[in-house]
């Protein structure tokens, strides 16, 4: 007979904690490429903008991918971003879409976004240290949403949030400019300008930037090598 | 297994087919949740009713030892019919899912993905080597995104979806009075009402209010409530269901 009741704050399929465990990883300066980083996601009315810097280094002092996606679509309406160690974050991203999968497939309707950032903190929280600290940003019927998921597990909700080495430039830019009632394009421009104060001055953060637009249509994700086309 | 019958082999496991595609051991498993007494769930517009006949075979019994409906969360309560402690199993995994859903995804578990939790479980007791399947059936009636939703649960694992549905004896006879008498617009206490007639209606003695268990999950409060027996005495006077010999 199969357990009785399944572990809540284990993945369905396979393991956060059997994945073969090299006692250096996650520490190793040198060789594990980190994001760096930094991604904002501001939630409006009509949906939901994430803007994501486009640099992976190695040891905080090489750049070791110019060219990098940092966000994601994970659900039909809702998308993450990569922040902290790539492999943990990539992981992590595969996990949470087959979840996302298997829970459509089951019940026969997608799972709110509330119920998925609950979720992402359970994997965050009960699996190794991933050492990861995405943003989710999605639409369901309650609205838009947008979440911080910390390497603790901790899962905050506010209209607008920013995560990565590059945080308190952006939320610099973010907290001088936010204000609500913004459309779409207003948050768009204003998620591209926080990610572009934070490349001038952030070692980790830079090369461009990636914007995703989340409405209840779906996930529109572009990138833009150059930050004039989105300023 | 190898009993020097072989024709009887395949009713003594439950892994086994009999040759015309049957599994008698689960058949045999509907035949002990007719052995029980009934209940009844009744959906209407604005929630479930959830109705059970647990008469005591001795006045020395104490009454609220009989179990018959049981919450499973805020939200959906649970009636059974045959083996009470067959039931009880299921019941505690109906209960522990509904709050894996709260820890996993911090939200209700909805009737039918708790149906299917159980119903799944129950399954593996029509395939596993060793064991017997359950000898009971369930009625799972709830709330669901603000919509009224009631389902039955069989030896077999197979769920089921109704408007108004009888489990356990004189099971036919009282589907037949639930699918004459039933209507959609019915409001809860007309559910309550039909309910009660329809365990009425297999009895020659009339009702007695002691020996009904009634219980409710309204849309409005979305919360499991169960009436006392001065509220089933209540009813049963109202709707002259009682027995006339001895009241």
């Amino acid at each position: 007979m199969s357990e009785f009741t399944e572990d809540p704050y284990a993945p369905e399929l396979g393991s956060f904690e059997d994945l073969p465990q090299n006692p250096q990883a996650g520490n190793d300066e040198d060789t594990v490429n980190k994001t760096g980083t930094t991604t904002v996601g501001i939630a409006v009315e009509d949906g939901v903008v994430i803007a994501t810097d486009m640099r992976a280094s190695l040891g905080g002092r090489f750049v070791s991918n110019k060219n990098v996606q940092k966000v994601e679509q994970i659900h039909p309406t809702g998308a993450l971003t990569l922040v902290g160690s790539v492999g943990g974050a990539q992981s992590f991203i595969r996990t949470l879409r087959s979840e996302v999968d298997l829970y459509e497939a089951r019940r026969g309707e997608d799972i709110s976004i509330d119920a998925l950032a609950t979720l992402a903190g359970n994997f965050a929280r009960g699996g190794p240290f991933m050492a990861i600290h995405p943003i989710l940003g999605g639409v369901d019927d309650e609205g838009s949403h947008v979440y911080s998921i910390d390497p603790a597990g901790g899962v905050m909700k506010d209209d607008y949030t920013v995560t990565g080495s590059g945080m308190q430039l952006a939320y610099g830019v973010l907290e001088g400019s936010y204000e609500e009632g913004l459309s779409m394009d207003e948050a768009s421009t204003l998620a591209a300008r926080a990610v572009y104060a934070a490349t001038e001055r952030d070692t980790g953060s830079g090369n461009g930037v990636y914007l995703a637009l989340v409405t209840d249509e779906g996930v529109d994700i572009t990138g833009y090598d150059d930050f004039d086309d989105v300023l | 297994m190898q009993g020097q019958n072989q024709q009887q082999a395949y009713d003594r496991g439950i892994t086994i087919f009999s040759p015309d595609g049957r599994l008698y051991q689960v058949e045999y498993a509907r035949e002990a949740v007719k052995r029980g007494t009934a209940s009844v769930g009744v959906r209407t517009a604005d929630g479930v009713v959830l109705a059970a006949d647990r008469h005591a075979r001795s006045p020395l019994l104490e009454r609220d030892s009989i179990e018959k409906i049981h919450k499973a969360d805020d939200h959906v309560g649970i009636a059974s019919a045959g083996h009470v402690a067959d039931a009880r199993k299921l019941i505690d995994l109906a209960r522990r899912q509904a709050q894996v859903e709260q820890l996993r995804y911090g939200q209700q578990i909805g009737v039918e993905s708790l149906t299917k939790e159980v119903t799944d479980y129950i399954q593996e007791y029509t395939q596993t080597g060793g064991a017997r399947p359950f000898g009971v059936a369930l009625l799972l009636g709830g709330i669901e995104d603000g919509e009224p939703r009631l389902f039955e649960t069989d030896p077999s694992g197979t769920p089921y979806e109704w408007q108004a549905v009888a489990i356990g004896g004189d099971r036919e006879e009282i589907q037949s009075f639930l699918e004459e008498e039933y209507t959609e617009e019915m409001d809860l206490e007309s559910g309550i009402e039909l309910a009660l007639e329809a365990l009425g209606s297999v009895s020659d003695e009339g009702l007695d209010a002691s020996g009904v268990d009634i219980a409710t999950v309204d849309v409005e409060s979305e919360q499991f409530t169960s009436l006392t027996e001065d509220d089933v005495a209540e009813r049963v006077d109202e709707f002259g269901l009682e027995g006339e010999d001895d009241e």
